[in-house]
This record gives structure tokens, sequence and C-alpha cells, in this order.
């Protein structure tokens, strides 16, 4: 009886994976990328950027396996589509002078209150989670960079 | 005679170097670009404190409503910040998102009626100008 149950839950779960999830498409091409642009920016920052944020805030995302699997698949192209919408690094130099200014400020903010990265996300990507070092490197990056924005 | 003379001479010495330090003075209170404008009129003022400060301010018990705005502080921004955050007063105000919905449904009197919302939309596109512009 039981082994039967796991069958049949063992077929769902197969049938599931037919439901198609779309993943938003990835491109390593991107001509208004804020690192390709800004080769300024100090490495340890574009490190954590690539690391912690890149994954849904850029073209460039890195899917693992359980991104193509049913229902992890759909909360990670949730995530990204979502993640991509708030802040695209890959779009970054398309962006106005003040919505860059208001974009590092929603950094800074985000950092603070550690919204981000997303528990979810550092959960998997253990290596992803920020040490106060990092927060702060990345606060004063953005900091300062906004203000060079309005020389 | 020789104290009157020099007395003159010490009055017109005084006179040329008053002259300068009032024409320096001139020039630096013409605007120059990065100088930060920022000005809050009393009909502006009394709308902020009414609608807006509660939470925008340095003692607010939000603390995201105090990161993402703080009246106390934002005299002191430099000029690009300021701008950012002038231009988020306008769209939140425009939007209908600020004051939150929220809020609004608990006190009714501090919703912005449509001659407010201009009253700040106009404040926040003229400071905007004034201080480099989008």
């Amino acid at each position: 009886m039981k082994k039967t149950i796991l069958y049949i839950l063992f077929a769902i779960f197969i049938l599931l994976q037919l439901i198609p999830v779309e993943l938003p498409t990835t491109s390593m091409d991107n001509p208004d990328d804020l690192l390709l642009n800004n080769t300024d920016i100090p490495n340890e920052v574009v490190d954590i950027l690539k690391n912690s944020c890149y994954d849904c805030h850029s073209n460039e995302t890195h899917y693992p396996w359980y991104s193509k699997i049913f229902p992890t698949s759909i909360l990670v192209a949730r995530d990204t589509r979502e993640g991509r919408l708030e802040l695209n690094f890959s779009d970054w130099e398309n962006l106005s002078r003040v919505n860059k200014i208001g974009v590092l400020e929603d950094i800074v903010t985000a950092i603070t209150l550690e919204e981000m990265p997303m528990r979810i996300y550092t959960l998997i990507h253990q290596d992803a989670g920020l040490s106060s070092e990092d927060k702060e490197l990345v606060i004063n990056w953005a900091e300062e960079f906004s203000d060079n924005l309005y020389d | 005679m020789k104290n009157l003379l020099s007395v003159a001479i010490i009055m017109a010495f005084s006179i040329v170097i008053l002259s300068f330090t009032m024409v320096s003075n001139e020039q630096s209170t013409t605007p120059q670009s990065s100088d930060v404008t920022y000005e809050v009129p009393n009909n502006v003022q009394v709308i902020l404190d009414n609608s807006c400060y509660g939470c925008h301010n340095s003692d607010s018990k939000s603390t995201k409503g105090k990161m993402k705005l703080n009246f106390d502080k934002l005299g002191d921004l430099k000029q690009g910040k300021l701008v950012s955050k002038l231009s988020r007063i306008y769209n939140a105000v425009n939007e209908q998102d600020m004051p939150p919905k929220k809020f609004i449904s608990k006190y009714p009197d501090k919703k912005l009626s449509d001659s407010q919302t201009e009253t700040v939309k106009e404040w926040a596109n003229d400071l905007i100008n004034k201080n480099g512009g989008l």
C-alpha cells in the first residue's frame, strides 16, 4: 500500500515536470553593464556584486540544476524576473543619472535593512551572504559612486 | 593737519576694502552649479508637517521611512542625492503612493487634496530645477 502511494506520488512528480516554466533568458554580452562601463569600481565590490547580486539583478544569471525542476523552477523564474525588473545591472547605462542615484540609494537601504540578498537565496548560496565588512564596502561604494554622478 | 590726512587715508582704505568684501559677498551668493538650494515655503511646510513628517523624521519609529526620506536631513544632502529625493517625492505624491493607503484609512485628514498634491509637486519641481535638473 505504502509502495503504491509512493509510486503515485513519483508519477505525479514526473508529470508535473511537463508543466512548462520559462526561465528569463541569459546573456553574457551586455554593452550597458555597470561593471563593464565602470572599470574603476574596486575589485572587492565587483566580486560582491557578481557573487551576491548578479544572479537576479543582471542578464548573467547562472541557473542551478534545480531551476529546471518543477516546482523550484517557478520560484527561480519569478525571483529572477522580478529582480531584473527592479534593478538590472546589465542595463545600467540606460538609466538617467537621477535614477542611478535612486537605485544606489535603494541598494544602501536594502543592504542596511538586510532585505537583500534574499534569505531564500543565501540559504542555498551560502557564499552569497554578506559579512558586515562586505556590507560596508558596498554601502560606501554606493554612496561615493552616487556623489560622483552629479559633479 | 597730518592727523586729518591719516584719518582720510585710513577711511579711503576702509572703503576700498569694504567694497571689495561686498563684491566678494555678492559673488558667493550668486548660485553656482554645485551650490545646493533648499528652501521650504510656509504653505509647503504645513502640508509636509501634516502628512509626511510623522514618518519621515530623525526620530521616526519607521526605520524604512526614515532611511528613504528624512526631512530633518534633506537640506544637508549633496545636489544629486537631493534631486533624487525630490524626484521621488514628486512621483510618490503624483502617483498617490504616499502617504500610504493604510495610513490614510486610519488618519483620513492626512490625505493630500488635489491642490496640496499640486503644491508639493510644484515645490519639488522648482527645487529640482534650481539644483541642476534631472
